[in-house]
């Protein structure tokens, strides 16, 4: 069984397609990077995957639970990150993990006690009195990690989960991640940065317009060169930047 | 040098301005907000304008009053006004902040509602006519000015405001002084009544005309008799005005876009122990922490006291027994967005199985908890001390009001939800929240009306029979509450994802097949019946209120205004059967439009059942 299969995703916002039959899966126990330029469609198919998009057409699967048709178990089996949502604003970021977990029906003291080993490894400890509309935006990203690891998922579906955060901090969460493969948990993740993806992951996706043009093991889509090459000519696009612009150097 | 940087700013913020409006006109749905709000300042400068042909100068001035008053107050009361172009933008040109401040001026005057505010003001023009060539001169610069001071008055009321709402002390003190305007344009009156004279209109017209917004008109009846020295003092009057709002307006526009903004420092810790207790306390410190809810649940109660206290001073106790129940009202009308405050973070709540009724819940329980203790302990003060023996009333109609109000206000959150800007995203302005301005608005006047319904049976049980009013009062509390929830966490549960993504990219996406399908099904419709029913929806309102429920007031209130209302100018025994006709009239054709358009939504384009599909004329 699957951690996670998107079958034939479509969605269309107004005139432009923003993801057109897009099909994956992600085999349990991988590390799977999800690929493309700008604007490819990877936040609206990820949103899609774990119920915070209904789809036009297609459906996802979560370890074989029908995202759309069992809601409920499905989304006990996924901690999510997204990408620039909102939080609880006005409460600290122990009481954000406090009031999830909670809500998921966790007990009280496993809840304090997950909460300050979340707090405490992210190092978001000492902001105990800061409200979560006073964070930065890397804070927010490990407080989104926080939330999307709180009821120990078996699979985490992660947007972004590196943008803004600082060097230290990344290597905690590349960590962390690492643990929770070894462990046999399995993490899907979009990125820009081709490096991390290369260093972190096991598989691959590249998306372009709403579509996959390039799924496999990392070596199967590097197909020799580096990612990223494989990555520009993949999504057709050409560099440029050495053309022009004559007056910025003048 | 100044001077020209200005007038460059301007040039392209203005510019900056025109094109925003233009992709606004692009979308259906802004269209027909920016189209009514247009239509109906359409309709009430016409009136301002006709007064002016009138000659009733007493009656502009209070018109141009009022205008200035909804320039400032309407701000306040929801939506922060109009912010296209936010200052935030600009913080990092190399401009001086006269320049910047100079251009978002001259770019705030090119937008509907100056334009509609222009149209109004031109009744200057026409009484500046009726008097002399010289009066006709002075009202051209009299006009621009006047409508200067109204769009800088409005802005500066914005950013004081701002300023207030950094802290709670703040927060509370503007909530006070907009219940205590809000309730004096009702109830004002009175006090006037009481205090000054008992020629209340031309109290209220020689007041209308102290105050900033009657200078211009003083400046042109001045010029009228040839009294050149107070037309210098009332035009440069507006000019110090202007430039006095202006520069108060920079300096606090500086503060704005380099200050940092504090939060409120956590006092206690959430503490629970079960998702029941997790989710209201939650939600119980989201009221308490965050300043624009504390705000806006003191003004509503303060509302609710000082509407029906005002009369007092003309020693008429009547009113009083009333405050709790009118303060549950303004408080159901003021939180019935509450998914749309939130934004996106309602995206844990959708990840959370089985939370949306928890969520729905808990969220009744604050509002109950904010609004039930202060409602019962004012009604039943103000009953016992106003001595007006309505016990039973009162009594029977807070309960359902209570219920109503903690049911509509998830109900309206849920379906009615108005996208906002999300609260980490916004700009210096705690007031301006999205570009919604026009649907919170409209909102708020709806949930008013739906609010005061929920007291019907109970109302209804009360006059018939007394005391028995009491527990049909409770039933129908506690039913609204629990069913109103109760469809409120279905749709939760059933149209999450929707929810989520109208409060993520806005109204356009979502809904832009909805709404465009509504309208290809209404071409399904013969072409008189479209227009009889966009004409029945846009005029309705005209028979109803202006015909029907304001003179309706006068006739009890005993006011001497006939204005343009024809129930006032017939014969004492036939008011009321125009009045009711009216009534009808608006009614009918509210429900006419409605009716039409329910029917065209349950058309299939493509085999319409009953109604020939029109042909296209080219």
């Amino acid at each position: 069984m699957e951690a996670l299969e998107l079958i034939g995703l479509g969605k269309t916002f107004g005139e432009e397609k923003a993801v057109d039959d897009l099909s994956l899966s992600v085999p349990q126990g991988s590390f799977f990077g999800m690929l493309g330029p700008n604007g490819a469609g990877k936040t609206t198919s990820l949103s899609m995957a774990v119920g915070l998009l209904r789809p036009d057409s297609g459906t996802a699967k979560i370890f074989g639970v029908d995202v759309w048709d069992e809601p409920v178990q499905a989304k006990a089996l996924v901690g999510v990150l997204p990408d620039g949502l909102g939080m609880p604003e006005r409460l600290t970021g122990r009481e954000v993990l406090t009031y999830l977990g909670l809500l998921r029906g966790l007990p009280a003291a496993e809840v304090d006690a997950r909460t300050t080993e979340l707090l405490e490894v992210l190092e978001l400890g000492h902001e105990d009195d800061k409200q979560v509309i006073g964070y930065s935006t890397g804070m927010r990203k490990k407080l989104g990690l926080a939330v999307a690891l709180l009821h120990a998922p078996r699979l985490l579906v992660l947007d972004e989960p590196f943008e803004a955060v600082d060097p230290v901090s990344a290597a905690t969460i590349r960590t962390i991640l690492n643990r929770f493969i070894a462990g046999g948990g399995s993490v899907v993740m979009s990125s820009h940065v081709m490096a991390l993806v290369e260093q972190l992951c096991d598989r691959v996706a590249v998306v372009s317009g709403g579509k996959v043009v390039a799924a496999g093991t990392v070596s199967e889509v590097q197909a020799g060169g580096s990612l990223e090459d494989a990555f520009v000519s993949l999504v057709g696009a050409s560099t440029r930047g050495a053309e022009g612009l004559a007056w910025l150097s003048a | 040098m100044a001077v020209g940087l200005t007038y460059a700013t301007s040039h392209t913020l203005v510019r900056m301005r025109l094109a925003a409006l233009r992709h606004a006109l692009r979308d259906s749905n802004r269209v027909a907000w920016i189209g009514t709000g247009a239509f109906l300042g359409l309709v009430l400068a016409a009136g301002t304008v006709w007064a002016a042909t009138k000659g009733d100068t007493d009656l502009v001035a209070v018109a141009i009053a009022v205008w200035m008053l909804g320039w400032v107050v309407g701000p306040l009361f929801a939506g922060g006004g109009d912010e296209t172009l936010k200052p935030e933008y600009f913080t990092m040109l190399p401009l001086p902040p006269r320049a910047l401040s100079g251009g978002l001026i001259a770019a705030a005057l090119a937008g509907v509602a100056p334009l509609v505010s222009l149209v109004a003001l031109l009744c200057l023009v026409v009484v500046g006519g009726q008097l002399s060539v010289g009066a006709l001169l002075i009202s051209v610069p009299a006009v621009l000015l006047q409508l200067l001071c109204f769009v800088l008055a409005s802005r500066l009321a914005v950013a004081v405001y701002a300023v207030l709402l950094q802290v709670r002390s703040g927060a509370v003190l503007a909530a006070l002084v907009n219940a205590f305007i809000l309730a004096f344009t009702a109830q004002g009156w009175a006090l006037i009544a009481a205090f000054i004279s008992t020629d209340v209109q031309g109290t209220i017209a020689r007041g209308a005309r102290i105050a900033p917004s009657g200078w211009g008109l003083v400046a042109v009846e001045a010029a009228g008799r040839d009294d050149w020295l107070r037309v210098l003092l009332a035009v440069a009057g507006l000019v110090v005005l202007c430039a006095a709002m202006f520069v108060a307006w920079s300096a606090l526009l500086v503060r704005r876009t380099t200050a940092t903004r504090a939060g409120v420092r956590v006092r206690r810790q959430l503490t629970a122990s079960d998702s029941r207790g997790a989710a209201a306390a939650k939600e119980l410190r989201t009221w308490a922490r965050d300043l624009l809810y504390g705000h806006r649940a003191v003004f509503a109660i303060a509302y609710g006291l000082f509407f029906c206290m005002m009369p007092l001073a003309v020693g008429w106790k009547g009113m009083l027994p009333w405050a709790g129940a009118t303060a549950v009202v303004m408080g159901g009308a003021m939180f019935s967005n509450l998914y749309g405050a939130d934004g996106t973070a309602f995206w844990s709540t959708l990840m959370t199985p089985r939370s949306a009724q928890l969520d729905v819940r808990a969220r009744q329980r604050a509002f109950l908890l904010v609004f039930g203790p202060p409602a019962l302990v004012i009604t039943l003060l103000l009953t016992w001390w106003s001595q007006a023996g309505v016990w039973s009333l009162v009594l029977s109609i807070l309960p359902a009001l209570l219920g109503g109000a903690t049911g509509l206000i998830v109900l309206a959150s849920v379906y009615a939800a108005v996208p906002t800007t999300d609260a980490h995203k916004r700009s210096g302005n705690p007031l301006n929240a999205g570009e919604n301005e026009g649907e919170t608005i409209g909102l708020v006047y709806v949930m008013l009306v739906l609010v005061s319904l929920t007291a019907i049976p109970a109302l209804g049980a009360a006059l018939a029979w007394s005391w028995w009013g009491v527990p049909v009062g409770l039933a129908s509390g506690v039913l609204a509450w629990w069913y109103f929830g109760r469809l409120a966490a279905g749709r939760l549960e059933q149209r999450g994802p929707e929810l989520l993504t109208l409060l993520r990219h806005g109204r356009t996406t979502v809904e832009h097949a909805d709404k465009a399908s509504l309208s290809s099904k209404m071409a399904l419709l013969p072409r008189w019946r479209r227009y009889l029913a966009g004409f029945c929806l846009g005029f309705g309102a005209i028979p109803l209120f202006p015909q029907a429920v304001v003179p309706a007031i006068f006739l009890l209130n005993e006011v001497d205004a006939r204005a343009w209302f024809l129930a006032l100018y017939v014969e004492s025994r036939w008011q009321w059967p125009v009045i009711i006709g009216m009534a009808l009239l608006g009614l009918g054709m509210y429900a006419y439009g409605g009716w039409t358009y329910w029917q065209a939504s349950k058309l299939r384009p493509e085999a319409p059942p009953h109604l020939e599909p029109e042909t296209q004329t080219p």
